[in-house]
């Protein structure tokens, strides 16, 4: 035969030639002693290498499991998008009230001036962290309506989740978020094409600044918002949902 | 493929990759490190790969590529160290580290990464010629020639520097 080709040759030392093309190579071989004594001890090289790395043994490391740092790395996306949304925010009420650099380093105050100038500003932001980008990461999800219950066991005497079944759309998630004011809740209720409306519950903080009943549009989304008890709340939608919302609250408030 | 089932993939190749990363970093710390950065790589990565590409080749790619782009950088900080007469003093012989360096293993540690990777992907992990090829990005030609220096680089280390005594030892 012809002189086997190097990738003949390196086939053979691996054992992925077929038996045809093997007793080709042997034959060749045997006629070149040096070149069956090189691939000789090349096949003994591989063989050193793999016992060598098989005696390696690896201790289990919790810290390399994909579903733990796939976790890891969502919860840092979240943490930017945030960080993202809150510079936004900030942006926009300095807009609203001039440039103070006073809104930046109190941030106290930002939060009251951005609940006087954009009601609920906190609410919309978060629709749009969580609920239009389907990322909620819920802290629980509906099993059998415990969303309510779940609320109930947080807040003390929350409203009742407004019921929008009849337009198709059914509470999915809730997550707990953080607002100046303390912890708030976002419910994202999904109908089966994907839309989504949020329900926005916060505290009014120490000053108590709860809301007169009120709406208002935020690029292509409408806030809908009122106080009730002991918090303010918000719902959030698409502009055309914005009826869906209407008639649920109409009863409810 | 849902998340789930791309962590469940992921998971069977872990010891693969771990073994690679060790093969490479040497330190087992470092080698996980490599491990971590190479999954979180693959997991945001994920959707910006192709249907057709084999998962195994795919994920030893990221951790050759993410272990060469970390040895550059050091290499530009020793370089910036040295420039500003801080330079350490890791290139000092020290006892322990000529003892060890006469284990079979220690010597192909003295391989370049590439022929050390080659030889691993080819000889341990049983990748075929054409993956390989697929991670380095050069034809399948370049591959043999490159594995046959890498063997008779190996070889030249077995013949030169694998003292009898050494693996004697350890048995």
């Amino acid at each position: 035969m012809n002189i086997p080709s190097e990738h003949d040759l390196h086939a053979y030392v691996d054992g992925r030639l077929d038996a045809a093309r093997r007793a080709d190579v042997e034959a060749w071989l045997a006629r070149h002693p040096e070149s069956a004594e090189e691939l000789r001890a090349w096949q003994r090289d591989a063989q050193q290498l793999r016992a060598a790395l098989a005696g390696d043994t690896l201790h289990a490391q919790p810290g390399l499991d994909p579903a733990r740092l796939r976790r890891g790395l969502t919860r840092k996306r979240n943490a930017r998008y945030a960080m993202a949304a809150a510079i936004v925010l900030s942006i926009g009420v300095g807009g609203l009230g001039g440039w103070q650099a006073r809104t930046w380093s109190q941030s106290a105050d930002a939060a009251s001036l951005q609940a006087r100038a954009l009601p609920m500003a906190d609410a919309i932001a978060a629709h749009r962290l969580f609920a239009v980008r389907h990322d909620l990461q819920p802290d629980r999800t509906d099993g059998a309506g415990d969303l309510q219950a779940w609320l109930d066991t947080h807040f003390h005497a929350p409203m009742r989740l407004p019921d929008l079944s009849v337009a198709g759309f059914r509470p999915s998630g809730v997550r707990m978020l953080s607002t100046e004011q303390g912890a708030a809740a976002l419910v994202v209720y999904a109908d089966p094409s994907g839309n989504a409306i949020s329900f926005y519950i916060r505290p009014p903080g120490p000053q108590r600044h709860l809301l007169p009943r009120g709406d208002r549009r935020d690029g292509d989304l409408f806030a809908q918002y009122w106080s009730r008890g002991d918090y303010n709340y918000a719902m959030v939608s698409r502009g055309d949902s914005a009826n869906v919302v209407r008639r649920a609250l109409a009863g409810a408030i | 493929m849902p998340a789930h089932e791309l962590d469940t993939a992921l998971r069977e190749h872990l010891p693969s990759l771990r073994r690679f990363a060790r093969w490479l970093a040497r330190d087992p710390h470092a080698a996980d490190d490599l491990v971590q950065a190479a999954l979180e790589r693959a997991i945001t990565r994920w959707h910006s790969r192709h249907d057709d590409q084999a998962l195994r080749p795919w994920l030893f790619a990221i951790v050759y590529r993410q272990f060469l782009d970390a040895q550059r950088r050091s290499r530009r900080y020793a370089g910036l160290l040295s420039r500003l007469g801080l330079a350490g003093n890791e290139h000092q012989p020290s006892a322990e580290r000529e003892f060890v360096a006469r284990s079979a293993l220690e010597a192909m540690q003295r391989l370049p990464v590439e022929q050390r990777s080659l030889l691993l992907w080819v000889s341990v992990e049983g990748l075929s010629y054409q993956d390989v090829a697929d991670i380095l990005e050069v034809p399948i030609g370049t591959v043999m020639s490159r594995l046959s220096r890498a063997r008779q680089a190996l070889r030249r280390l077995s013949e030169g520097e694998t003292p009898g005594p050494a693996l004697r030892l350890l048995k």
